[in-house]
């Protein structure tokens, strides 16, 4: 136990809100309000009184169009990927789910551009482990959500293969679909391949097919969409979430489009059949385009349209390295995109060998998604378990996989935290730091204990580089180093767990 | 060599002279209390705003059922409500039948119901429509919501109060987005605290202290740091607050298993433990009822209805009747006509209600009209940005102007000088 009395943290934190509140009142610069600001929150206008938090008359809406993803970043100290070794950390944690510490050193080893290669033609790369791995285990993959949650975590941190996974993941995002409403079945888990196969194809083909998906046309409702009874659900969401965009498109195509997708229906919830005695064959105008258009040629006509390629290039780039990316960026994709017939290899390919995708515009600006929180703890801390208890911890921190939110899937980037989600992502630091039990097992001696000898620094440090890459900051090291110093004698085994916990539950562990 | 949070603290403090500490939102709404004496007796601080959110879009006709309108049985065919089952409220138009809880409210005056609520241009996306109303800005551009404009100007973190908003859901509500303000959502009471390891090294209010520290090293140094650490800030100290709340409190009515009427329970406890709490806001789904909206819709208003009621109960026995204030709304009502497959799809106007013991009961706004529509549509009468301007300035004291970046003329749902009863 302590000796000296501690104040209570309620305390502590008070009097610090009192302070920011203060601070800020007289102008001085504290960047409270900056995190705000880097998820699109419009600058507050150079104008405001100072001595006034609040601008009466400029509430809102300034110079800036104040777009959804427009972010103003934090002034942040130039913390660019110098060295080869943080680039190799970061594109594995981007661009798959972290590594354990021999990955690491594998990869480090290999260099960058070896890596990048590695990941993105993983066709080449054996995965039978994985698959032996699943195969031990029965699970009722078509029964039972858990079932295949658990299926899919476990693909995504024993995978040799990550950026599969991570593009499997990045597809349920888009064109996603809920298990909620699709129910029981083979769907989920025929459209979670779906994305394992063809995600890195064209694009073009990639719609066609999910537009004959059993989930998606359960999910959308295209399957009830008939010529006598038009379902605009489908055509909508096809140019609004997942190709165009709003604006780009209007009411009347869609209309126009539900039209061209009649009479696709299924057999028995899950198989795709066409029938033509509900299809309306006659004339659309569709984007400027009159024709007896069926659905694929409307998936033709959507993909000939500029916004689709800078649409779908801007989400991969939100998904990987930041959100709104710079137009000249975006530019240089999508022209990549175009060129290779819609293809998505290059465009991810690009991406990832970018100077952006390394720069301090990027580095930690991206917000762990609950899925990837979870399976970069197990992945780096080589964690067994059979992740049941994991899919329920990434539900409760608010992301169950194949039962999105909505149809936008989830909405990621600051949204992922709010009080009830930080307790929960505190709490899962805790579950893994402290398992000890055969279904979530953490070594802390096997995996940390060579490092434990070399006093606190050396410890924070190896967690840190394992766990946060080049993200460890000083500040956030010494306090690391000297709450672990300061410990009641402790087993190694505990201190080894506190550090654990204290790393995964840092601000800088909820972020990459 | 680290300076303690609490030296710096300490040393800042000093220096800052009290006059300035006062937001500019409270210094309006302490003189709006004192001058006015508006609205119920309820002080300015123990006042209260409920949202409720209807999401997925309510179909409007068949809540506030035009049945004297024979344009109403046309469009809607079987989806009409029969003539005989509606619950009178003038004339020309009732409730719908699983809306006699609301009903009951409305008999006792604590009910308005203000009809063709919208705005121009109405979008037919979920998202956008519901961007539209949470944000109060037709181009759905700004970031913070209505709500979170409202907190970031009166929630100063200085009033020491323990909650000065709580949503009660998965995902917080855009509505309450802000740019300063950190609002507490609790998705359940049972998990809404940090767990401790009981084979740990270190004590839970250790453990506590240390990752507060983590959290409030250098504020914004890097993106995303003054969030994490505003959030964590607000988890900690809400969590004790909510537990404390919980355990003590005794309901006075049985909420049942409704997720609405559950969180509406965690709000009652919040109030009633005097946690500060000036903005609740809770949601209910399944709205969007596209297609067999007969087998659906009834059990969604009778559902909502219910819980209100029973939160209004349940303050009653409290004392807190006259202190809370709720609004329902939802992102658009449903298209006029029905749909081929016993269902309605997106459309635009609707009713909202406010309800509670401050509020005057009775209907505002205007009927839209069945026999003048857009594309099937209807136009809408009121703009939701009145309603928010009216129970911002009049309830809750605040300058709608500033908040709604523009406006709009009041109802006067709220009542004005009267002490209200019971």
């Amino acid at each position: 136990m302590s000796s000296h009395p501690q104040p209570h943290p309620l305390a502590l934190a008070m009097s610090r809100r009192q302070f920011l509140a203060k601070a800020a009142a007289l102008g001085v610069t504290v960047t409270a309000a900056s995190a705000y600001l880097a998820v699109g929150a419009p600058t507050v206008s150079a104008g405001a009184p100072a001595g006034g938090r609040y601008p009466p008359a400029t509430p809102f809406r300034t110079g800036r169009p104040a777009g959804e993803a427009a972010p103003k970043d934090a002034p942040a100290a130039p913390r660019a990927l110098a060295s080869e070794d943080d680039r190799v950390a970061h594109l594995l944690w981007r661009a798959g789910f972290g590594a354990s510490a021999a990955e690491l050193a594998r990869f480090r080893g290999m260099g960058l551009q070896a890596t990048i290669d590695h990941l993105v033609d993983f066709e080449g790369v054996d995965d039978s482990a994985l698959e032996a791995r699943l195969a031990e285990q029965e699970f009722d993959l078509e029964g039972r959500v858990n079932h295949i949650q658990r299926w899919q975590l476990q693909r995504m941190a024993y995978t040799e293969r990550p950026l599969q996974e991570k593009m499997t993941l990045f597809w349920h995002g888009i064109l996603t679909s809920s298990r909620k409403k699709t129910g029981a079945g083979p769907q989920t888990l025929q459209q979670n391949e779906l994305f394992r196969s063809q995600g890195m194809g064209r694009y073009t083909d990639l719609l066609k097919a999910v537009s004959r998906d059993p989930a998606m046309m359960v999910y959308l409702d295209s399957r009830s969409n008939r010529k006598a009874a038009p379902n605009e659900n489908y055509s909508r969401e096809l140019m609004e979430l997942f190709t165009l965009g709003i604006g780009h498109f209007s009411e009347e195509d869609v209309r126009e489009s539900a039209r061209a997708f009649t009479g696709w229906q299924l057999r028995r919830k899950r198989e795709f059949r066409f029938n033509k005695r509900h299809h309306d064959f006659g004339e659309k105008t569709f984007l400027g385009q009159t024709g007896a258009f069926d659905g694929d040629d409307v998936v033709d006509i959507i993909m000939a349209q500029p916004a689709a390629a800078d649409y779908i290039c801007r989400r991969l780039w939100r998904f990987f390295a930041y959100d709104d990316p710079e137009p000249a960026v975006v530019a240089r994709l999508s022209a990549i995109f175009r060129a290779h017939d819609t293809e998505i290899r290059p465009v991810v390919r690009a991406m990832l060998e970018s100077d952006e995708f390394y720069s301090d515009r990027a580095v930690g600006a991206h917000v762990k998604s609950p899925v990837e929180l979870a399976v970069g703890a197990v992945r780096a801390l080589e964690v067994s378990t059979n992740f049941a208890a994991i899919a329920r911890m990434t539900d409760k921190m608010g992301q169950a996989l194949f039962v999105p939110p909505n149809v936008a899937g989830w909405p990621g980037g600051a949204a992922w935290i709010n009080s009830s989600a930080l307790l929960q992502r505190i709490n899962f630091a805790n579950a893994i730091a402290g398992a000890r039990s055969n279904q979530l097992r953490f070594d802390p001696v096997g995996v940390l204990g060579g490092h434990a000898a070399g006093g606190s620094g050396a410890l924070v440090d190896f967690l840190g580089d394992l766990l946060l890459g080049a993200r460890l900051r000083p500040e956030q090291r010494a306090i690391l180093a000297a709450r672990l110093d300061g410990l009641p004698a402790a087993s190694n085994n505990a201190r080894l767990r506190s550090a654990a916990y204290l790393v995964l539950a840092s601000p800088d562990f909820q972020l990459v | 060599m680290l300076i303690s949070r609490r030296q710096f603290v300490k040393g800042s403090i000093a220096v800052v002279p009290a006059a300035t500490l006062m937001p500019t939102f409270l210094v309006r709404a302490v003189a709006a209390s004192v001058h006015e004496q508006q609205g119920s007796d309820a002080p300015m601080g123990n006042r209260v705003l409920v949202v409720v959110q209807m999401a997925g879009g309510n179909d409007g006709l068949n809540t506030i059922v035009p049945e004297d309108d024979a344009a109403y049985h046309d469009l809607r065919g079987e989806l009409a409500v029969a003539p005989g089952d509606v619950l009178p409220i003038d004339g020309g138009a009732g409730f719908h039948p699983s809306l006699a809880p609301l009903k009951e409210l409305w008999d006792e005056g604590a009910l308005a119901v203000v009809e063709g609520v919208g705005y121009p241009e109405p979008s037919f996306s979920h998202f956008e429509s519901m961007r539209i109303w949470q944000t109060a800005d037709r181009d759905g551009r700004t970031y913070e919501g209505w709500l979170g404009r409202y907190l970031d100007g009166v929630a100063g973190e200085q009033t020491g109060d323990a909650l000065h908003s709580l949503a009660v859901g998965s995902r917080m509500p855009r509505a309450l987005f802000a740019r300063e303000a950190s609002v507490p959502l609790v998705k359940s009471v049972d998990r809404y605290q940090l767990q401790a390891d009981p084979r740990g090294a270190l004590n839970q209010a250790a453990r506590t202290e240390a990752l507060l520290q983590l959290y409030g090293a250098s504020p914004g140094a890097v993106r995303f740091s003054a969030l994490l650490d505003n959030t964590l800030q607000s988890a900690v100290r809400s969590s004790e607050a909510v537990q404390q709340a919980h355990a003590a409190y005794v309901p006075a009515v049985d909420y049942g298993d409704s997720g609405l009427a559950q969180g509406l329970r965690v709000l009652a406890e919040a109030i009633d433990a005097g946690l500060g709490v000036r903005v609740g806001h809770v949601k209910i789904g399944g709205f969007d009822t596209h297609a067999a909206q007969a087998s659906e819709h009834p059990g969604l208003l009778a559902e909502t209805a219910g819980a209100i009621r029973l939160f209004y109960r349940d303050l009653q026995a409290h004392g807190h009747a006259q202190d809370v204030v709720v609004v329902t709304w939802s992102e658009f009502g449903r298209r006029a006509v029905a749909n081929a497959s016993g269902g309605t799809d997106h459309g635009s106007a609707g009713p909202m209600f406010v309800a509670g013991g401050p509020v005057a009961g009775g209907l505002y706004g205007e009927r839209p009209s069945l026999t003048d529509l857009v594309k099937d549509n209807l136009r809408f009468t009121t703009d939701f940005r009145q309603v928010y301007a009216s129970v911002l300035e009049d309830w809750l004291g605040a300058p709608a102007d500033v908040v709604l970046g523009g406006r709009y003329e009041r109802l006067p749902l709220i009542k004005r000088g009267a002490l209200a009863g019971g």
